[in-house]
């Protein structure tokens, strides 16, 4: 108990300290209430909500909220431990998404939920994504949403209060007021400049993927944090499941996110250069390649996923370079990775949450260029604990309630650094399994149906294994080694670039009972691993994707130009007879 | 008759204006939204009221002078189904299940249109006009077709003839046959006769009528009685465990069966098959509390053989948990959805 007032009592000096020090920075205003940063006004603080609004959000609260933001609304609920970033600490009344200037409460009225004029209404509306805050529209009523707020904001904001005039202002972005400037080539390019000179690449990195300092920040509650990686917009805290739209770049950019080191550059940039960043951070986000915006799936407000990774058929040599022709004009695949939590070691955080395939293959090999984020370029430093080969079940997990000193959020950064690796699994002997041909997801089904599994580590190995099932060590597989090959791997920038060649698998060439075989035009099952050194990920540690399959893109057959034509012709004999019997029949009436 | 009518017409046209205008951006797209776990109903509902909607306006126009032809009405009828299905319904249904739904319609419509001798005429009088044209507009509009069909004919078969990759689809037995018993952590449970340890009153009795008056409310938002707050300091028996279990779900479940149990959780998105909304009345609230505890003990790996392609990542959970813990998860799982475990008789 004392230790969490101390901790709170440390939140709030630093708050007190960071508001000094931002204020302080804006040029040493001596009257920095008097003036406005531009774009914004002054706004009058909300009413208190009615006692029964209060009342009936605590039966909301602890239906829903406390299992992750506690009983006290401490952001300690019983989930809280495990997961990474934590549940929000209401107690000292800092709000990461809002209209109001830096260190300001969050716009909230129990009355009204306007679009922008309710910042703590629209969290809770559309959630937190990137962060395990789920959008409650549609699961609570307006009324229940705005309830639970009611309660959270009176009872468990124990700092500040929302409605005392002494302490609290309320300065307001107008952003509806505001017109954003279009994103032309003259704005990114000021857009590219500004983010150097307002020195935003020295956190979120040289490419925007979040790679900066990442390792020495922290938040007000001294939990590890990472700056945003702006080439995934989906998972922006404050995206308000509209991920594309750069008003919400503005704001943030504009108000800053309390809690955590990202201030508000209200005052030292115009309305203008705010524009321009915003455009420029926006055309970062991933997209399609005719530029268009990657299609959100709204149920999980990422990307959608389509689970065919198909290969091109390349003519001769499969290129080394990814810059080369035949990469570029691939189209890549967007492969969804969620923790491995079905065996210990769970991976609870995986930070590796995507990554994006393409695949080549020519008359003997398949190639994959695989592309993933990952702020951090691992080399293993200490030694596996475990044989990576190994079923490590035994292996120490985190514990589900360790106290905020345990926790995942607070051990983030600490673990011994292992390699960054990437692994593609397929099945061998795929065509004998029961349609649909899919052996058991992890690590195989038994001796009878095993799988092959191809990894790629930071420190320049690549190894192929033999997987029997989940519980079965991995057999390393010497003789598949010599046969495949490394063309490239590169990490710059926050994001690492490897290429990896294998053999068809041809029936002629390869075993079959061994090697998986690559068939032209059919789909072979294939799941993905990726593992991020600075995660503490190794072993069975891991993100895994789902079962999506590879399909080798056969080239068009003669056929599909001989009988449309056909068809076509026969068509046109039928409507000869059809329009002859018509006109038979017309004659045949009025004759 | 006619105000009948009427109203009818004005939902029709307010109906399509709101999904036309959803569809397009015009219009908020949540302005309607299909609610879960209500969503077939719902379905049902907005097409009935359509259908309605329709044939009000069809009436009112009929009756100001302005008949749209039965050939129309039909074609857009169709149209309007096809369109439905794919840009209301969500998550999307696939392609072939449309074309299912697509085909059963034509037919209704068919049987619509050709319901008589009269309405069949009807029906087929534009065609034939069409056809038996012998100058003007309708002249061209015949050689126009008679030049697009196999054109587009053709087109469609080198379309479907070309090499594509569309994932395959799979089908899953969602809810396999159980077993007769389960052994966990080396103990034989008897699914019929086995009963959740916690699910008891204040005497310690297994009472499933007193743990089901403390679940929490159907109805939007699905939140505890006011009088039954498993984190009351003073909580015993059930409600204690209700916790516990809560407890427990998120600690371990919450990653993809998510914070509302619905089947979304953080990891969710990543996983095929997505994992089990608990919220949709036909998951738990279709099954036995035994058959609950077999499928979270033994997890995607030891589904039988009928329930392939194993790809679950459902961990068998007595990896990780104790018995007593999966039961609490279990009661809990069932006081979050308000929904009552099924009884064997």
């Amino acid at each position: 108990m004392k230790n969490s007032f101390s901790l709170k009592a440390g939140a709030l000096l630093t708050t007190a300290f960071g508001i000094i020090l931002v204020s302080g920075s804006t040029g040493g205003l001596a009257f920095a209430q008097n003036t406005l940063p531009a774009g914004f006004k002054t706004g009058a603080l909300a009413p208190e909500p009615s006692a029964d609004m209060i009342e009936a959000g605590k039966r909301v609260y602890f239906t829903k909220c406390v299992w992750c933001h506690g009983v006290d609304g401490a952001g300690d609920g019983p989930g809280a431990d495990r997961l990474w970033p934590r549940p929000r600490n209401f107690n000292q009344g800092t709000f990461k998404i809002r209209h109001t200037a830096s260190g300001e409460l969050p716009l909230f009225d129990a009355k009204k939920p306007t679009p922008g004029q309710n910042d703590l209404f629209e969290t809770v509306t559309h959630g937190l994504p990137g962060s395990a805050m789920p959008s409650w529209e549609g699961i609570l009523t307006e009324e229940q949403r705005l309830q639970v707020l009611s309660f959270v904001t009176t009872e468990l904001v124990k700092d500040r209060k929302f409605t005392d005039k002494q302490s609290e202002s309320q300065t307001v972005l107008q952003l509806g007021d505001l017109t954003p400037i279009a994103p032309t080539e003259e704005s990114l390019k000021k857009g590219a400049e500004l983010v150097v000179e307002k020195k935003c690449v020295e956190c979120h990195g040289a490419d925007g993927r979040g790679d900066g300092n990442a390792f020495n920040l922290k938040d007000d509650w001294g939990f590890s944090i990472q700056p945003a990686n702006w080439h995934k917009c989906w998972n922006f805290r404050g995206s308000r499941q509209d991920p594309y739209n750069v008003k919400n770049i503005f704001r943030t950019f504009s108000t800053g996110v309390n809690g955590t080191p990202m201030p508000s550059f209200a005052d030292n940039t115009t309305v203008e250069e705010r524009w321009h960043i915003a455009n420029f951070v926006n055309s970062l986000c991933e997209r399609e390649a005719d530029g268009k915006p990657l299609a959100i799936d709204p149920s999980a407000d990422k990307p959608k996923i389509n689970f065919v990774v198909s290969s091109g058929l390349a003519v001769g040599e499969i290129p080394a370079d990814p810059e080369h022709e035949l990469w570029k004009n691939r189209a890549r695949r967007f492969i969804a990775m969620g923790g491995q939590i079905t065996h210990k070691p769970r991976n609870f955080v995986n930070r590796i949450d995507d990554i994006w395939v393409k695949s080549l293959y020519n008359d003997t090999h398949i190639a994959f260029m695989f592309q993933w984020d990952d702020r951090t370029k691992s080399v293993a430093e200490g030694k596996l604990p475990w044989e990576p080969t190994s079923v490590n079940v035994d292996i120490k997990e985190q514990e589900p309630k360790t106290g905020e000193e345990g926790s995942i959020a607070s051990h983030q950064n600490n673990y011994t650094v292992y390699n960054d690796a990437i692994a593609m699994e397929t099945a061998v002997k795929w065509k004998e399994l029961p349609s649909p041909i899919k052996p058991r997801y992890l690590f195989g089904s038994n001796e009878q149906f095993p799988v092959d599994i191809v990894k790629w580590e930071a420190d320049g190995s690549l190894r192929a294994f033999k997987g029997t099932g989940w519980d079965k060590d991995f057999e390393e597989r010497f003789n598949y080694e010599d046969s495949i090959k490394l063309l490239h791997s590169e990490w710059k920038d926050g994001r690492w670039t490897v290429i990896v060649q294998r053999p068809l698998g041809d029936k002629k060439e390869q075993e079959y009972d061994e090697d998986t075989f690559f068939e032209m035009g059919q789909y072979i099952p294939t799941v993905f691993f990726a593992w991020d050194g600075h995660n503490g990920d190794a072993g069975r540690k891991m993100a895994v994707s789902a079962f999506y399959y590879t399909f080798l893109e056969p080239p068009t057959p003669k056929e599909a130009y001989i009988y449309p034509i056909v068809i076509a012709c026969g068509v046109v004999l039928l409507e000869g007879w059809v329009l002859t019997r018509r006109s038979n029949k017309r004659k045949g009436k009025t004759l | 008759m006619k105000a009948l009518m009427s109203v009818g017409a004005l939902i029709g046209v307010v109906g399509i204006l709101l999904l036309a205008g959803m569809t397009v951006g015009i219009v908020p797209s949540n302005t309607v939204r299909l609610l879960e776990g209500y969503m077939p109903v719902q379905v049902i509902l907005e097409l009935t009221l359509f259908v309605a909607g329709f044939t009000g306006l069809s009436y009112m126009m009929a009756s100001m002078g302005m008949a749209f032809p039965r050939f129309w009405q039909g074609i857009l009828m169709w149209a309007f189904i096809l369109l439905y299905l794919k840009f209301r319904v969500y998550p999307p249904i696939p392609f072939s299940v449309r074309a299912m739904y697509g085909t059963v319609s034509l037919v209704a419509i068919f049987m619509w249109v050709s319901a008589n001798e009269e309405d069949w005429k009807k029906f087929k009088q534009p065609i034939m006009n069409i056809l038996d044209a012998q100058a003007g507009g309708k002249r061209l509009l015949r050689y126009a077709y008679l030049i697009i069909l196999p054109l587009l004919i053709g087109g469609f078969s080198y379309n479907a003839m070309v090499p594509k990759s569309e994932e395959p689809i799979e089908l899953r037995t969602v809810h396999p046959a159980p077993p007769a018993s389960t052994k966990v952590h080396g103990k034989t449970y008897t699914l019929q006769t086995s009963q959740n340890p916690y699910r008891i009153n204040l005497e310690g009795k297994y009472d499933q009528d007193y743990s089901n008056a403390m679940t929490v409310e159907q109805g939007m938002g699905r939140l505890m009685k006011p009088n039954a707050n498993p984190w009351d300091k003073d909580a015993q028996g059930y409600l204690k465990y209700v916790r516990e279990g809560g407890e427990i779900f998120y600690q371990n479940c919450h990653f993809c069966h998510g914070d509302n149990l619905n089947g979304r959780g953080l990891h969710a998105f990543a996983f095929n098959p997505i994992p089990a909304n608990f919220t949709d009345p036909g998951t738990i609230a279709q099954l036995q509390e035994t058959f609950i505890f077999w499928r979270v003990s033994k997890g995607g790996i030891g589904l039988p053989n009928e329930a392939g392609p194993w790809a679950s990542v459902m961990p068998p959970w007595e990896q990780h948990l104790t018995v007593d813990e999966i039961w609490k998860v279990v009661l809990f799982e069932y006081w979050h959805t308000g929904y009552y475990p099924r009884t064997w008789d």
